[in-house]
């Protein structure tokens, strides 16, 4: 056991986990950093459970900010016209969120991978179609406020309850994706006929990768909407989840902390990159971090398609790259 | 005892008629042969008997329960295992990993390393030891229907259908595959083989089945479905007649037959 937890995963492992809970510390005078920061973990949230979706079992979903939305707008509304805790909202955003996810699993069973996105899409933009239009209801483009989480609740206690959401969450996605669910669920992505034919029940697994991860972005979603006071449909624009994609793709679709850290880091820099000052002139970036973002993504896309930061992360954390040569050693004896 | 009944078992798809009324039984472990030229609905018979698809008429009873309709996994959990004729490895997880997916499967409650001992010694059987830990995409072809043979010992079912075992297989990597269908067959199971390769198969199987048009001709010892007209007749219109009954089908074919199924 001692020896387990002196490899270097997990030394590594525990540098981060120790850097994120002490940075408070240097970040509590700066409230904007610290928002900053918080909002990172949000997306850090998105971003790791998107890489379970898409890149664990292979399920490429646009609907993961129109569930995040949904878990808002639900804890929001029932806030406001029932009066309920944002504790009481948060739980039935996040079981609404589920139940949408189970709902979209199940109708998407049959649906080839772009089938699969174009439905997503077209429910997100539906679902946020729907909020602008039903404005007495929703407020429409105003937005919907929400309490804070509690009465006087202090910008780090915010940041430490997204940090302590990230944890846990990484946590059980960890777990999950180690254990046969994940086994199952790679299985599925590589060759569902195949998969099904070895025993695995395809169509269970298929619903439950929906509804997990639809449960952890709605918790996430309704938890940080609280703590931003509003939410507006914008959130659930395509061009937000496609910021959420970018960023998993960036750090490695399929590795859980890539994608985290891929998204914490391009979020904190998009916002760092607002304003840059050089030499006393402040010159706006505004839309060209997008820009500069985009080449990036294209940047990975073509020349690290595991992703910037997984090859670094699968060295330190991981048992070592493991390398294609065996296709080259074998040719030679086989001819096919 | 294994026992598997196909009773009068129908399949069409829009007008095309794959399968037309094939009966036939398989009492305990008999190793026996599926031949048929390109089309003659082979494959659909796997695909009917393991679930995929679920028959247009008919019955399939298989160890005194009926399984036409189950879906697939229910099927292969009752100890019917198949591969496929183009290769279904899970290309991007480890050998290892696509060992332990039937294991898992099968076991509810058992772990993954409690299966890591087993998985060793079916992958040292099959000469894949050295490969455990590497991607299945970077198998060759051959060592990717291996893996599938592999796979399907864990799971460790009752009757094995392989879809072209030898199709584009390397002469070294065959007689491994040979000595599996030998030493899995004696082990007390039962095989159902499809293949294309007439010398293999006639010398493989105890009994051979033929199928024309979704219709089975033949159902006999190897030696008397050789000289059977109706086989003779059936194989005519592919290649030219041999004396001795069946022509050998080319390598050629074989490539064929791949293409038809991707
Ligand atoms: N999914 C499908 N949809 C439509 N037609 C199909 C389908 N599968 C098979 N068929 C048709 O059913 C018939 C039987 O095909 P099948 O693949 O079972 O033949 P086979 O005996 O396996 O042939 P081969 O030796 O080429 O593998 C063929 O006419 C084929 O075109
Ligand atoms: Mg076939």
């Amino acid at each position: 056991m001692i020896k387990r937890l002196l490899q270097p995963r997990w030394i590594a492992m525990v540098v981060l986990v120790g850097l994120l809970v002490a940075s408070p510390a240097y970040l509590k005078d700066s409230p904007y950093q610290m928002a900053v920061v918080t909002g990172a973990f949000f997306y850090a949230i998105l971003a790791s459970s998107w890489a379970l979706l898409a890149g664990i079992a292979g399920q490429f979903s646009f609907a993961h900010m129109a569930l995040a939305g949904i878990g808002a707008y639900t804890a929001g509304i029932l806030g406001r016209d029932l009066g309920t805790t944002p504790l009481q909202g948060i739980i039935a955003g996040t079981v609404l969120a589920g139940l949408v996810g189970l709902v979209i699993g199940i109708l998407c069973l049959r649906l080839r991978a772009a089938y699969l996105a174009l439905f997503t899409i077209a429910f997100s933009e539906i679902l946020r179609i729907w909020l602008l239009t039903e404005f007495q209801f929703t407020e429409g483009s105003n937005g919907l406020m929400l309490d804070k989480l509690w009465e006087g609740i202090t910008g780090v206690q915010e940041y430490y309850v997204m940090l302590g959401l990230l944890l846990g969450s990484m946590a059980l996605m960890y777990w999950l994706a180690s254990s046969r669910f994940g086994l199952f669920v790679r299985s599925m992505r590589e060759d569902e006929e195949a998969a099904s034919a070895m025993g695995v029940n395809v169509v269970r697994y298929k619903v439950l990768i929906f509804v997990i991860t639809s449960l952890i972005v709605g918790l996430a979603g309704a938890t940080f909407y609280h703590q931003v006071g509003i939410v507006t449909p914008n959130t659930m624009e395509i061009l937000q989840m496609s910021l959420v994609i970018a960023m998993a793709v960036i750090g490695g679709m399929e590795s859980l902390l890539g994608a985290a850290i891929g998204a914490f880091f391009s979020r904190v820099s998009l916002e760092m990159l607002r304003e840059v000052g050089v030499f006393g002139f402040t010159i706006e970036l505004g839309a060209w971090r997008y820009a500069a973002f985009g080449l990036l993504l294209i940047f990975t896309l073509r020349f690290a398609q595991n992703g910037l930061l997984y090859p670094i992360i699968d060295r330190l954390f991981m048992r070592g790259a493991r390398k294609d040569t065996v296709a080259k050693r074998t040719l030679a004896e086989e001819e096919t | 005892m294994i026992e598997l009944q196909v009773r009068d078992v129908y399949k069409s798809f829009g007008g095309i008629q794959a399968l037309n009324g094939v009966s036939f039984e398989i009492q305990g472990n008999q190793l026996i042969g599926l031949i048929g030229p390109n089309g003659a609905g082979k494959t659909t018979l796997t695909n009917v008997l393991d679930g995929v698809y679920r028959p247009t008429g008919g019955q399939v009873w298989f160890n005194g329960e009926r399984i036409d309709g189950l879906p697939p996994y229910e099927i292969a959990r009752r100890g019917l295992g198949r591969t496929f004729q183009v290769t279904r490895a899970f290309r991007r997880m480890t050998v290892l990993e696509n060992m332990l997916v039937p294991a898992m499967a099968l076991h509810p409650t058992a772990r993954q390393r409690d299966f890591h001992k087993k998985a060793w010694e079916v992958l040292e059987f099959l000469t894949m030891d050295h490969l455990g830990r590497e991607f299945a995409r970077s198998l060759s072809g051959g060592q990717q229907k291996l893996l599938e043979l592999g796979r399907l010992l864990m799971l460790d079912p009752d009757i094995i259908i392989l879809d072209e075992p030898f199709a584009g297989v390397h002469p070294k990597l065959m007689e491994t595959i040979y000595e599996y269908i030998d030493v899995v067959n004696k082990q007390g199971k039962a095989f159902i083989i499809i293949s294309h390769d007439m010398e293999s198969i006639f010398t493989l199987s105890q009994r051979l089945l033929v199928l024309n048009f979704g219709e089975l001709i033949a159902d006999g010892k190897p030696g008397a479905v050789k000289r059977d007209p109706a086989v003779i007749e059936a194989y005519l219109g592919e290649e030219e007649e041999e004396e001795e009954g069946i022509v050998l089908i080319e390598a050629g074919d074989m490539e064929d037959a791949e293409e038809s199924d991707a």
